[in-house]
């Protein structure tokens, strides 16, 4: 049993002095039910936990109670090797679950068993032996209720999973911290991917001003007329005229990003450890399998890119102009006649207007 | 040369198109046949062409000497012609090759270069007449100058010696020499071809030969051409020497003329003769033996024409000229018509041309360059192209075309290590960078850290002291310029690779990694142009992972289904991105299939390959079309009493008019030059690839 799994040692049984004064039958119903809604949500409740409160005289009249309790839904019963155990619903559900129908109920309780890892709607059927259509039913209506939820599946993506609402998900339907109900968060996705890659270039790149070596002061006519005279290629050693080393021109004001000098690498433990300790994520550990995911990830998108097995830093783009490359930067490349465009005919380089805009000339008219 | 021998439809549409841009019509018609036809007989051609016999012979003689068609050696029972691919394609890098060598060489060396492939390939004697005329038999100078004269005496010159060359294959030409009047308009043509594809280059003048300085209508070429021109007939010998000793230019030699096929049988008779006396095996065993053995053959042949002969290494001492006679009238009496060398100079009679082997080692090392500076910045950039030049000269070619079959055990492959002419130090490196301001481009910690002559300040990132780089001690030098290699070296490019600590550090430069990285990288960039962001990623993704149902790939992307479905769709369309469907049920339902998807380099980059030719035709139709747009004008602008007077006999409007089809020409062209890159990246630098 999943939810037994989780379950507390029992807690070490409270003497209290004295005998409490003696509380009438049906109240302590509700008294067993206070007792234990004191502890922490979720507590499973062995027997001799249940009679350590001290609630009802025997252990037949405890018995009752919980039969009472577990048919006015407020108490659930389940075991845990071997041994029957309860479990406290909130009042509310158990009023929601009190007006079930018999077949909902069914549904339910199977539903509930499975607990965060959820139910394919096909397994529920054969388990329930319910006809398709008062499956449907029923879950609709348990849907509508807020009682279970439905989910994709991450594993079968087809299968559709069922579990209590007020549960997560467990990673095996859900995925990992990046998904939710199913799909990529992708909203998350970006905000998580944003800080990681800053983090990341804090790491691997550091920021350089133009004026960083200013030995020489950089005249603008200086540096065109030096590099003019630089000769942008390597001669034989002999005959290469040694004058000024050329500087590109520099800017005081641009500030260049290169890689670090001997810089640490993150690695998808580091950067997951250091996300984990700054919180950004509510509620969420992100686990370094998830991480590598999502670096691995990143350096698809190109904004990451791997230095070794395991190290990542920031990909640099020493040069901002964008040219891709002869072919598609010419008309053709990007053509989307490409495949019908022929030597002649009606598409052909004569009558073509991509041409014709790109070189500002006619073309011919067809 | 049989992988970019294989050709295509469109292939040989562009190749049409650029034999006619440079040799002219008649030249491109007989190619055209080839092209067409395949594999011919010269009667086959004319009957398939519609031309003469002396107009076929004329341009399969132009074709010959510029290495566009192969034929059979000359012992042959029939003689056939087939293209030769991959040189017809290079006619579009001309420009280029002239300013490759420059930025290596000098003026000097491009002037002579680019004389060399206007004229294909050329007796050393002629390449100095055409330089230093002989006034001997003048009088047909008289008239148009000096160097028309030259032009019209070259094709003379080649002409006879090559219809010499035809006349001994066919045996039955007549030896005939063409005509002056056929010889000009190909020799002013040539020069054309030259001209418009310097477009993108420095313009490299032509001394003496071309038609640029037949215009100018100069006596002289070269008193204005000041370190461009060669000065006397030792200096364009000793340019040679040099070009020939780094293996830009070579010997000419008949097996060049052998097309892939022939070269095979030849290679495979002398492996079978060598091997096993003559008699080609049948077991397995000795099947893969004799495979080796035509490999090694071929490699033998082709590794000879590299060779620079004796008597030019030892300038020509006297007392070498017997024995460097008989030994080159071995190595060129192979039916060129040289034999009947009389001038008594044994140098003057090798013929040579351009080694385009040389070239496309030249232009990898231009694009490496170029994609470091994109990635690293200028500096780490020069410093990577001193490295690749430093090798340039140890590298025949980028990749071996005839390999050793792999071994059926690649345990026992005898480990050789690593030839030591294919490294590089650090230090070697560092005495070549006084005009280089190796500070820039490194995190200044670095610097401050090396010179300890200053700080950086914390928050700002400026050096307390600033560091001039002319005055670094040979030491900080070496380990700034040591920074620089380990940026290239860390970069997941792997630019080069670590091998020793000699020399501070030692570096080889992994090129078939690299290579296949650069091929990737422009599949990347073509998809990122057409599709962006996504279409890569998706790439990347398929690249990593290998095969990938839909499942599988949103998890790699971290996307939903429904946000890739497109991209998928678009990508498949384009070639880029393979599918497979897999049954699952015995009834092959779609539904119940499992749907792969998964990328092949090989397959994109071929695909990529073929449009970028397709590309290069709409080009060359483009400027054809433009051309023709503006014709009448351009013929009343080369009017001779137009030429030099444009001003008074052209209206305003035509002077735009012209100018602006200069610039549409040109635009066009470097486009197309710009293309010519992208193809020798996908097609010249490394061999097919196995992929998946
Ligand atoms: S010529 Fe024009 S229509 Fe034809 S492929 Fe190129 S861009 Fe497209």
């Amino acid at each position: 049993m999943a939810s037994a799994s989780v379950a507390a040692p029992s807690p070490a049984p409270k003497q209290e002095d004295g005998a409490p004064p003696e509380p009438p039958a049906v109240n302590r119903m509700d008294l067993l039910y206070e007792k234990c809604a004191e502890k922490p949500q979720g507590t499973v409740f062995f027997q001799r936990d249940l009679s350590n409160m001290q609630v009802a005289e025997t252990m037949g009249e405890l018995t009752t109670l919980l039969q009472e309790l577990c048919d006015r839904h407020l108490m659930k019963l389940m075991t845990f090797d071997g041994e029957p155990c309860w479990k406290l619903r909130s009042k509310e559900e158990a009023q929601k679950l009190l007006r079930l129908t018999p077949d909902e109920r069914l549904l339910y309780h199977h539903i509930d068993q499975v607990q965060s890892e959820g139910i394919w709607s096909k397994a529920l059927r054969m388990r329930t032996n319910v006809t398709q259509q008062v499956l449907t039913k029923c879950l609709k209506s348990l849907e509508s209720k807020d009682l279970v939820q439905s989910v994709m599946s991450v594993k079968f993506p087809n299968r559709k999973m069922y579990l209590l609402k007020h549960l997560r998900p467990s990673e095996d339907i859900a995925g990992g911290p990046w998904q939710s109900e199913g799909d990529f968060d992708t909203a998350l996705i970006e905000a998580i991917s944003g800080v990681v890659a800053q983090f990341i270039e804090q790491e691997t790149c550091t920021k350089v001003p133009g004026n960083w070596n200013d030995y020489a002061p950089a005249h603008r006519i200086a540096a065109v007329a030096q590099k003019k005279a630089h000769v942008q290629r390597v001669r034989d050693i002999e005959d290469a005229p040694p004058v000024r080393p050329y500087r590109p021109p520099m800017h005081p004001h641009q500030t260049k990003v290169v890689h670090k000098n001997n810089p640490h690498y993150p690695t998808a433990a580091s950067v997951a450890e250091w996300l984990n300790a700054k919180e950004v994520i509510k509620g969420k550990v992100v686990r370094e399998a998830d991480m590598d995911q999502l670096l691995e990830m990143m350096v698809l998108d190109g904004r990451l890119e791997k230095i070794s097995g395991t190290n990542y830093r920031t990909v640099l783009s020493a040069t901002d102009t964008k040219v891709f490359n002869g072919f598609v930067d010419a008309p053709c490349g990007n053509c989307p006649v490409f495949d019908l465009c022929g030597d002649e005919g009606d598409i052909s380089a004569r009558t073509c207007i991509y041409f014709g805009d790109w070189l500002a000339t006619e073309s011919e008219a067809v | 040369m049989s992988y970019s021998q294989r050709e295509t439809p469109i292939l040989a549409e562009l190749c049409t198109f650029l034999v006619e841009h440079v040799y002219g019509e008649l030249a491109a018609r007989v190619f055209s046949v080839l092209a067409r036809f395949g594999r011919q007989r010269l009667g086959d051609l004319s009957r398939a062409s519609y031309l003469n016999g002396r107009q076929l012979k004329y341009g399969l003689v132009i074709l010959i000497q510029q290495h566009l068609v192969f034929h059979s050696p000359a012992d042959a029972k029939y003689m056939f012609y087939e293209i030769d691919w991959q040189h017809s394609y290079a006619l579009v890098r001309c420009g280029k090759i002239a300013k490759l060598v420059e930025d290596r060489f000098g003026k000097k060396a491009a002037n002579v270069v680019s004389n060399l492939l206007t004229l294909g390939h050329t007796r050393i004697a002629d390449l100095k007449e055409a330089y230093f005329p002989s006034h001997t038999d003048s009088d047909d100078e008289s008239d148009d100058g000096i160097v028309n004269g030259v032009g019209l005496r070259k094709g003379k010159a080649n002409g006879t010696r090559l219809n010499g060359a035809v006349e001994k294959i066919n045996g039955t030409a007549n030896g005939k020499p063409t005509d002056d009047e056929d010889a000009k308009p190909a020799t002013e043509t040539l020069a054309n071809g030259v001209n418009t594809s310097k477009a993108t280059s420095n313009p490299v003048k032509v001394n003496g030969v071309s038609k640029e300085t037949t215009d100018r209508d100069t006596t002289d070429g070269s008193e204005e051409l000041d370190d461009g021109s060669i000065g006397s007939a030792e200096e364009l010998h000793a340019t040679i020497q040099l070009l020939m000793e780094r293996g830009w230019v070579m010997k000419v030699e008949d097996a060049q003329y052998l097309s892939p096929g022939d070269l095979h049988d030849i290679a495979r008779r002398q492996a079978a003769d060598e091997i096993f006396g003559g008699i080609i095996p049948t077991g397995t065993k000795d099947k893969d033996k004799l495979a080796a053995g035509t490999q090694q053959h071929k490699r033998r042949i082709r590794d000879a024409w590299l060779e620079v002969p004796q008597a030019c290494t030892r300038k020509r001492k006297a007392a070498d000229t017997d024995y460097g006679a008989s030994n080159k009238r071995v190595k060129v009496n192979g039916g060129y018509g040289v034999s009947g060398a009389t001038s008594g100079n044994n140098e003057d009679d090798l013929v040579v041309r351009v080694n385009p082997e040389k070239i496309a080692v030249a232009m990898r090392t231009e694009q490496l360059v170029h994609l470091v500076e994109q990635r690293l910045g200028y500096t780490t950039a020069r410093i990577y192209q001193i490295m690749l030049r430093m090798l340039e000269s140890n590298l025949a070619r980028c990749y071996e075309e005839y390999p050793d079959p792999p071994l059926a055990d690649p345990e026992k492959a005898p480990d050789n290590g690593i030839d030591p002419r294919l490294l590089v130090t650090t230090r070697d490196v560092a005495k070549q960078t006084k005009d280089l301001d190796i500070c820039e481009g490194l995190d200044p910690h670095a610097i401050a850290q090396i010179t300890k002559r200053t700080h950086v300040e914390k928050r700002t990132n400026v050096l307390s002291q600033p560091i001039d780089p002319s005055t670094l001690s040979h030491d900080e030098r070496v380990r700034i310029v040591h920074k620089h290699i380990s940026l290239l070296s860390e970069d997941p490019f792997h630019f080069v690779t670590w091998h020793t600590r000699a020399g501070y550090s030692q570096w080889r430069i992994e090129f078939d990694e690299i290579m296949k990285g650069l091929i990737q990288h422009e599949i990347e960039n073509t998809i990122a142009s057409r599709k962006g962001a996504l279409g890569v990623k998706l790439i990347r993704a398929l690249r990593k992972k290998g095969k990938l149902d839909e499942r599988q790939t949103c998890n790699t992307m971290m996307m939903s289904a429904n946000d890739i479905r497109g991209i998928v769709n678009d990508l498949t369309v384009q070639g880029f991105v393979q599918t497979q469907e897999i049954p699952r049920v015995e009834r092959r339902e779609a539904k119940h299939s499992i749907h792969l998807i998964w990328y092949d380099r090989q397959r994109a980059r071929e695909k990529l390959l073929h449009d970028t030719y397709k590309g290069m035709v709409r080009i060359m139709q483009r400027i054809a079309f433009e051309r023709e747009k503006v014709q009448p004008l351009l013929a009343k602008a080369e009017r001779s009493d137009v030429v030099g007077n444009e001003a008074k006999y052209l209206s305003k409007g035509e002077l735009e008019a012209l100018k602006k089809w200069k610039e549409v020409e040109e635009k066009l062209l470097l486009q197309l030059f710009r293309e010519d890159d992208l193809v020798a990246t996908l097609r010249d630098f490394i061999g097919p690839l196995v992929s998946v």
